[in-house]
């Protein structure tokens, strides 16, 4: 038995105070708004009256700590408030479009994964050969692109060629020209392809640098000349000892890259049309429909959140020196 | 016929801007059977190469000539193909005790089993069974064998690293400042250790060091290296008596005596970069006893008695 | 220090280190990707500030038709106003610039205060500097950036702070780490013994130690400022008064470029932004490189050691 569990009860912790302060932050970040909360309610030529029942509705009469107060309780029901727009409760709002960007998202990060850590450890293995040069200077491009800019140019000159299609879900008449279950399965998948590759790529480059100069310290580690002087050959060498050290910073850097996968997606959702929690946050910074954007960010931050606390658990799994 | 001899042995590295460093420059010795000897030298001299060089394990910048014979078989010719055969099948090595020999995230128990395994003495439970006795061999408990390297005290993971060494059974061992980074007391136990277990198993022994006094207490011979050459070789005693280099006289007065029979005198100055030739003596400049010749060639190697060699232009004598 | 490093091992610490020119001479031929990198973006802020004198036609001047076809005269095509393409690609790129330096400068200069002092003086107000940055670790980035643009209102301003806002707990982290090591040295130490005031020993020995990294990481952190002032400007939050290569592609996305078929309203400012990224990322990356010493060794390698010839023994008697 490993006396690590109050590693594990620290990060839990800390984890939960994360959440507090990112809560807390979210109410101050929406009452530092400029003027009003009222003027933006689109409300232009309103009487004043209706601007005070609206104020009155949205428990902005109250004082700041009042407020502060009404809105950890809310917050805690899972009440995010209503949007503007739709007048639908928030977390409604957001949920459809979550259930959309997950698996989107999961696809993109996996393929990355995969090749970033398999290009990175060949280029690192190979160091100084000419497929080693080759897979830094992609990943240096890859990571050099902005996203929304690689997203357009894979609808310029792939999604023809591919007979992909590069905008929304799902294939609305679908339904009539060719219903069933595997149909819509298949057409969704089409549809996630693209918008999963720009994330696939734009994380490629980042992962294979890191996980190339990751596996390069690895290999200059001392252990790793006992391993060879015990005879081990090098694909043995590579095998139980370099990656397994070498992917210790990389599980941690996979999930703290989450909350810039999360930007990415609102860029790429939006060149794709698709209906996830991205383009939720750009068409509610359009209509101004602060509970929604309010609402997005705080989900957002809470999955960033969770995240973390899952790789300090991975982290104490893989290393055995965790325990303070 | 000696269990491993160096014949003639040279390695050069590659540095960048076409630069090229003479590490090693043609040094000779033969170690017998059950022997202990000691390579001495001040840290850049070149004897952590000149083993590295007996294990195969020279870096790809380097390149290396002359001949390591492993009971008269010549294990370098063949490059690094003939020279992984025997690297801890015959010849094994305890690296430095301040390095992370062991590989922080895996048990101390399944990196001694590796080497069992990859030569195919044990598998699975055999190995294991195999590695409780070498740890229990080196004086720590089997059942230790689950523990990471980070539950390990300093010198149990030198215990450890020994037990390692001795996996496949090997008939050279070449310890590599094995007591580096360790207090005196760890230090004397594992020096005790080592004596023991060459003696028990009829293991030679090659020990790195820059302690001369040291190497005299539990070496029969040593060989003193200065800027890539030996300076001198011979039995530790005969050194002690009878140093035929003043540098291993100064050795022996470099290094503080536990009887305290005399002062610690330091030996002034550093060596010499070898990335370029040295006209002369390398150790002219630091010389107490130099003369004009040692200026113009590098000084031939005298033989003092049987087995006792050294290269000096002056007699000297304690 | 790593013991199969013969090398280096064998060279006392008496040689002198080289002088500031023949070590940054040294480190360019080493780094050739740096030498690209630098090549880059001379170039381009050579573009940035001569680009009125250099554009062919005005900033907002109508030329030809909407999406006009690259031509003669227009190599690049025109835009969805009929704006003269290779002109709006160098008006964007001082504004592009700008954001990308202002954005670094102001995370450098608060991150980098924050980290000296977290990492000279230690204790509580170290604690509490890290408590803050791990926060600002967990918050997305782009996500924050939105909804403070869009709560800041739209002006270049305002994204230069935004960046430097969220971008100094990286830089403060990074530098309070490494004051920590340069603290420790014999010089500071001795120093303090002599009784040197902290602003002297801060200035005199701390910064000049760390002014590498905070060089490197201060170019690292310009790339990626003009990554999100791109998506910034993507999504509509931009500056609307001024033209920026991440406004060009907006500009050309939200006015179907791509429909009419227009690629060359889409991909010039694409690659101006790659080349520029890319070159800041070339050259941080060398300087870090060359920074860390731990990558300069490695135990695995497909080549080994190479067998030669006994050399001849006519210089040893």
């Amino acid at each position: 038995m490993r006396a690590g569990w109050s590693y594990v009860g620290r990060r839990a912790l800390f984890a939960l105070i994360t959440i507090f302060v990112a809560i807390s932050l979210n109410f101050v970040l929406f009452r530092l708004a400029p003027g009003d909360r009222t003027s933006a309610l689109r409300c232009q030529g309103c009487t004043e009256e209706f601007k005070q029942n609206l104020k009155k509705e949205y428990g902005l009469d109250k004082s700041i700590p009042e407020q502060y107060v009404i809105y950890l309780e809310q917050t805690a029901k899972g009440d995010l408030g209503r949007s503007f727009v739709t007048e639908q409760p928030v977390i409604d709002e957001l949920w459809q479009p979550i259930k959309n960007t997950v698996p989107m998202i999961l696809l993109g990060t996996i393929l990355s994964i995969m090749l970033g850590i398999t290009t990175g450890v060949l280029a690192a293995w190979r160091r100084g050969t000419l497929s080693d040069k080759g897979v830094v200077w992609g990943g240096l491009l890859f990571y050099s692109l902005p996203t929304q800019w690689l997203a357009l140019m894979l609808i310029l000159y792939l999604a023809g060629p591919l007979h992909l299609p590069t905008s929304d879900i799902a294939d609305p008449y679908l339904a009539y020209n060719n219903p069933g279950t595997w149909n819509e399965l298949v057409d969704r998948f089409k549809h996630m392809i693209l918008p999963a590759a720009t994330i696939g790529l734009v994380l490629f480059g980042e992962y294979t640098l890191i996980v190339r100069s990751s596996m390069l310290e690895a290999l200059g580690e001392d252990y790793i000349l006992t391993a060879r002087a015990k005879g081990l050959s090098n694909w043995e060498i590579v095998r139980k000892h370099a990656l397994r050290n070498s992917m210790l910073p990389i599980v941690t850097l996979i999930f703290l890259s989450l909350g810039f996968i999360l930007g990415g997606a609102i860029l790429i959702e939006t060149v794709f049309n698709y209906p996830g929690i991205g383009l939720q946050i750009y068409e509610s910074v359009g209509n101004r429909d602060y509970p929604v954007l309010q609402g997005a960010f705080l989900l957002l931050t809470l999955m960033v959140i969770i995240m973390n606390f899952i790789a300090d658990l991975l982290y104490f799994k893989l290393d055995p020196r965790v325990t303070e | 016929m000696s269990v491993l001899a160096v014949e003639d042995l040279h390695v050069w590295f590659e540095l960048p801007d076409d630069k090229e460093l003479h590490a090693v420059q043609g040094i000779s010795f033969g170690l017998e059977r059950g022997e202990r000897m000691g390579l001495v030298g001040e840290s850049g001299c070149g004897k952590t190469t000149a083993i590295l060089a007996m294990m195969g394990l020279l870096p790809p910048n380097a390149s290396a000539a002359g001949r390591i014979l492993l009971d008269g078989e010549d294990i370098l010719a063949g490059g690094d193909a003939t020279m992984r055969l025997h690297r801890w099948n015959d010849i094994a090595m305890v690296f430095q005790g301040a390095m992370n020999a062991f590989d922080p995230v895996k048990t101390i128990g399944s990196q001694i089993q590796e080497p069992i395994e990859t030569a195919g003495l044990a598998k699975g439970k055999a190995a294991r069974a195999r590695t409780a006795e070498l740890l229990e061999l080196v004086g720590i408990s089997g059942e230790r064998q689950d523990r990471f390297p980070h539950e390990f005290s300093g010198g149990m993971r030198q215990r450890a690293a020994i037990a390692m060494a001795l996996a496949c059974q090997p008939k050279v061992l070449l310890a590599d400042e094995p007591t580096t980074a360790l207090d005196v007391m760890v230090q004397a136990q594992i020096l005790e250790l080592l004596v023991r277990l060459t003696d028990e198993l009829g293991l030679a022994m090659i020990m790195v060091t820059h302690d001369l006094p040291l190497v005299s207490q539990i070496c029969q011979r040593a060989a003193v290296m200065y800027a890539g050459h030996i300076t001198e070789l011979g039995t530790t005693n005969e050194l002690y008596h009878h140093p035929l280099h003043p540098y291993t006289r100064m050795l022996f007065g470099a290094t503080p005596d536990l009887l305290a029979e005399r002062d610690v005198v330091s030996i002034p100055g550093s060596p010499p970069r070898l990335d370029e030739p040295i006209a002369g003596c390398p150790f002219r400049p630091r010389c107490d006893s130099a003369i004009d010749a040692c200026a113009l060639a590098y000084p031939p190697t005298r033989t003092a008695e049987p087995g006792h060699s050294g290269s000096c232009f002056v007699e000297v004598s304690a | 220090m790593s013991f199969v490093d013969p090398p280096q091992a064998a060279l006392p610490d008496v040689v002198r280190p080289p002088s500031r020119l023949r070590a940054t001479l040294s480190f360019l031929r080493h780094h050739p990707q740096a030498v690209v990198g630098a090549i880059i973006l001379l170039a381009f802020v050579f573009i940035a500030i001569f680009g009125p004198y250099l554009a062919p036609y005005g900033e907002r001047q109508q030329v030809g038709p909407i999406f006009g076809t690259p031509s003669g005269a227009h190599p690049l095509g025109l835009d969805d106003g009929g704006i003269d393409m290779l002109s709006l690609l160098i008006y964007g790129a001082r504004v592009t610039l700008i954001v990308g330096f202002a954005g670094a400068v102001v995370a450098m200069l608060v991150g980098g205060t924050i980290g000296i002092v977290a990492g000279y003086f230690g204790g509580k107000v170290d604690n509490a500097l890290m408590r803050v940055t791990d926060y600002f670790l967990v918050i997305p980035d782009l996500v924050l950036m939105i909804v403070i643009a869009s709560i800041w209102g739209r002006s270049l301003r305002n994204i230069i702070l935004i960046i430097g806002l969220i971008y100094w707990t990286f830089m403060a982290r990074l530098i309070r780490s490494q004051v920590k090591v340069v603290r420790e040295r014999a010089y500071v130490k001795r120093a303090q013994a002599l009784g040197a005031s902290h602003t002297r020993i801060i200035f005199k020995h701390v910064i000049p130690q760390i002014m590498p990294l905070l060089l490197a990481q201060t170019v690292l952190m310009v790339a990626l400022a003009i990554f999100l002032e791109t998506a910034i400007s993507f999504l509509g939050l931009g500056d609307p008064s001024v033209t920026s290569w991440g406004k060009m592609i907006e500009n050309a996305f939200s006015r179907s470029a791509i429909s009419y078929g227009a690629w060359w309203a889409i991909v010039p400012p694409g690659i101006a932004v790659a080349l520029v990224i890319m070159a800041f990322n070339m050259l941080g990356t060398a300087v870090e490189d060359s920074l860390n010493p731990r990558l300069k060794v490695s135990h695995l390698s497909r080549r080994h050691f190479r067998l030669r010839p006994l050399p001849d023994k006519e210089d040893r008697s």
